[in-house]
């Protein structure tokens, strides 16, 4: 056994820390979904000069509502489990899963900082830096579609297969012009591993702007935001569940089968808020901060610690997720709903072509400046 | 040793889950099953190194085409039934074509014993066959585009003729 350990100690380590930054990076999504539900409820009443949740409390400790994630939690665990006669049992339970797993795998390829050294080892600040990253969000949000679809369809009810339907026709729609978007990056980049993309933001254009990838892209950034909240399934294209009026495909789910649908909507939230700023915000990146301290373009120079650098760092990511969280759930209650021919239009006869000019001009671009 | 596992393991979940699909009846399941047995083909190229393969095959297979087939198959009458009739004769006639076709297959695939395993292992296959398209093979590349947009526009034109007619 003793040899085991000796022969694939590289291996163990590895997969240890993998694990342990699994464990944390998952709980703190996690914890901040929790919270995201609350700001959600926060933002809408503030936008509509109402008080909000404020009532949840802990020995008489309300905290101005802190304590509803937990409430709710605990009232969706204790409602009934509800599965129609006439549904797919097995498909009708994985359904939820088939939404959630793949929105949670594709947090392992997003860095959430550079590295830190522990005990001489240099841990990178991702889970899996795998080097086709860009295409796996992409194939791995392809795969969310079955969650809809599945939960639509295994209920056997018209009215849930109709907003499947419609949760199919969308988030296909979109991906190809999600998809579109990044292609532009991917070229200017020329790498389609996170870390790299955000690494190579860490270059200054003439000397002062830092390159980030909205620079060189602010038009793929408009679109990317827009495919990204349609897929999300939200409001201004939340047809697919239509809270108000029209029905959705999680209509027969109840208590945690249900949470699991809208976890996974929150969870999609804060990936956007990460993709958005990792492939156009400059991820991790602090504008001017390098691995010694911050250079400033005057010249400048103020020397930081290793791990006060690693902190500034995975705090800058953290403040920039917060931020795109926080414009989505401003854009969920500002915005009202699409039609649906509008929706369709939009992608199709605005977006997508749309985002083959844009590949277009990028690569003009890049063959007059000489950069190919 | 763990990558000779997972080979087998998702090689093996392949085949088992293409059998259960042959022989589901409800076609929506057997849809499900196909796309099962498509990601784990796609487990098995990234347990080869196949990366850039494995990931397209879950974009183009699991993530596109097989969404529209299961969308399709769902608004079937057949997908509502209750109760799916039960096969007669029909299904004899079938495992006997099946047993027909497997028999060829195996013929088909004997000389591929004789073929050497390529031990050639290039680090950067989707560069390479990067260059390659976008290189000497970039006007047929191009042209199989073409193609496919003329098929687009066909089937468009194909399926909007009966509103026209109105």
């Amino acid at each position: 056994m003793t040899e085991f350990y000796a022969a694939n100690s590289d291996l163990i380590l590895f997969a240890g820390a993998a694990a342990f930054k699994t464990l944390v990076f998952l709980n703190g999504v996690m914890g901040f979904t929790a919270l995201l539900t609350l700001a959600e409820r926060k933002v809408s009443a503030l936008m509509q000069d109402r008080i909000g949740p404020n009532r949840a409390s802990l020995f008489g400790l309300a905290l101005n509502g802190l304590f509803h994630p937990v409430a709710d939690g605990i009232k969706m665990v204790m409602k009934e489990d509800f599965v129609p006669g006439r549904a797919e049992k097995l498909l009708f339970t994985l359904a939820p899963f088939f939404a959630l797993v793949p929105v949670l795998a594709l947090f392992s390829v997003i860095p959430f900082g550079d590295y830190v050294m522990v005990f001489g080892y240099q841990l990178d600040l991702q889970i899996a830096d795998v080097p086709l990253g860009l295409f796996l969000v992409l194939a791995l949000s392809g795969l969310a579609i079955y969650g809809v679809f599945l939960g639509g369809w295994s209920a056997k009810n018209n009215f849930a297969l109709l907003g499947a339907l419609r949760g199919a026709a969308q988030m296909i729609s979109y991906e190809v012009v999600l998809g579109l978007t990044l292609v532009g990056l991917l070229m200017i980049f020329g790498s389609a591993s996170l870390q790299d993309i955000v690494r190579a933001q860490g270059r200054l254009l003439f000397g002062w702007l830092p390159a980030w990838g909205v620079v060189y892209q602010p038009f793929a950034f408009i679109l990317f935001l827009v495919a990204a909240v349609a897929e999300n399934k939200r409001t201004p294209f939340d047809l697919v569940e239509g809270e108000s009026e029209i029905i959705g495909y999680f209509m027969e789910y109840s208590s945690m089968r249900f949470a699991a649908f809208m976890f996974s909507e929150f969870v999609e939230i804060i990936l956007i808020s990460m993709l958005a700023s990792t492939l156009f915000f400059g991820g991790w990146q602090v504008p001017y901060l390098y691995e010694s301290g911050f250079i400033l373009p005057g010249g400048k120079a103020l020397a930081l610690n290793h791990y006060l650098v690693a902190l500034l760092q995975v705090g800058a990511f953290s403040a920039k997720t917060v931020f795109f969280s926080w414009f989505l759930l401003v854009v969920r209650w500002t915005l009202p709903r699409f039609r649906f021919d509008q929706l369709m239009g939009l992608c199709w006869k605005r977006l997508l072509p749309l985002a083959l000019l844009n590949i277009l001009v990028t690569g003009a671009v890049m063959l007059a400046l000489g950069k190919v | 040793m763990i990558l000779n596992a997972a080979i087998y393991g998702f090689g093996g979940l392949a085949v088992l889950a293409t059998l259960l699909m042959i022989f589901q009846r409800d076609s929506v399941k057997a849809a499900l099953l196909m796309l099962l047995a498509l990601l784990s083909t796609a487990a098995l190229y990234l347990a080869l190194s196949a990366q850039l393969v494995a990931i397209l095959q879950v974009i183009l297979y699991a993530g596109a085409i097989m969404t529209l087939f299961i969308v399709a198959l769902t608004v079937t009458p057949a997908a509502w039934r209750d109760r799916q009739p039960a096969a007669s004769v029909k299904g004899l006639l079938g495992l006997a074509a099946a047993a027909v076709l497997f028999a060829e297959l195996l013929k088909a695939a004997a000389p591929l014993r004789a073929v050497a395993a390529s031990r050639e292992f290039a680090e950067t296959g989707s560069l390479e066959l990067a260059r390659l398209l976008f290189g000497p093979y970039v006007f047929q590349f191009e042209l199989l585009s073409l193609v496919i947009l003329a098929a687009i526009v066909a089937a468009v034109a194909l399926t909007s003729r009966r509103r026209t007619a109105v």
